[in-house]
């Protein structure tokens, strides 16, 4: 079964129903219960996490391993608790990324990372001291040139 | 806002399921207890108005916003 829903940035989009996971918290601060992952610019490594029931509510997201290779999780106690998650496969895993006209200045949260699994999602607090709230996704060019 | 004054032990209800218990206190420091029902999100203010900053930000991204380059063809400096 299929499921038609209305974007502000892609138009109509229809999705199956399989890909329809739920966050019974929404996203802090922004809501929405149910979301979907578009694949908009296959290969780039940019997801799109796009509510179904808001045309308006879309985030980029990205596979934080993918960018950060030494990036890891730990769970707050209490998100521990509240979603009974404990380990977590790296394909379960997103993060929400910040756009900037400046490639350079993009940044990733890995404080509060996504964990999508079996059609369910919760963004959860990582309590790990290496995760930033923005951390660069890119080097600047001329910290290459004076690295090099 | 309500305010309230409790004392080490002491308890506030909020609704019939949410119980604040004041552990203790020392200094410029308190402790709480929050018992609430299962799935409820508890945070520290100041970390749920980062993570809502930077998930509000994250929703402004237009369609075009992001580079078409995949990640692996820039690497990042160590």
């Amino acid at each position: 079964m299929s499921v038609n829903f209305q974007s502000i940035r892609f138009g109509a989009v229809e999705i199956d129903q399989r890909d329809v996971i739920e966050f019974p918290f929404g996203l802090i601060g922004l809501g929405g219960l149910q979301y979907t992952l578009l694949d908009r610019n296959p290969g780039s490594g940019f997801l799109w996490l796009h509510a179904v029931d808001n045309a308006a509510l879309a985030l980029p997201v990205i596979s934080p391993q993918q960018f950060f290779p030494s990036f890891s999780l730990e769970i707050a106690p209490e998100d521990r608790e509240r979603t009974g998650i404990e380990g977590v496969e790296p394909s379960e895993l997103y993060v929400t990324v910040r756009a900037t006209p400046d490639p350079a200045d993009i940044t990733a949260n890995l404080r509060a990372p996504l964990v999508i699994r079996e059609g369910h999602g919760y963004q959860v607090l990582n309590v790990d001291e290496d995760a930033p709230l923005q951390a660069p996704l890119f080097a600047l060019p001329m910290q290459s040139q004076i690295a090099s | 806002m309500l305010i309230l004054t409790r004392r080490p032990g002491e308890r506030v209800v909020i609704g019939d399921e949410i119980l604040v218990t004041v552990m203790g206190v020392s200094g410029h420091t308190v402790r709480l207890g929050i018992a609430a029902p299962e799935g409820i999100p508890i945070y520290r203010e100041e970390i749920w108005l980062a993570v809502m900053e930077e998930n509000r930000a994250a929703a402004e991204a237009n369609a075009d916003a992001l580079p078409a380059t995949p990640p692996t063809d820039t690497p990042k400096q160590p």
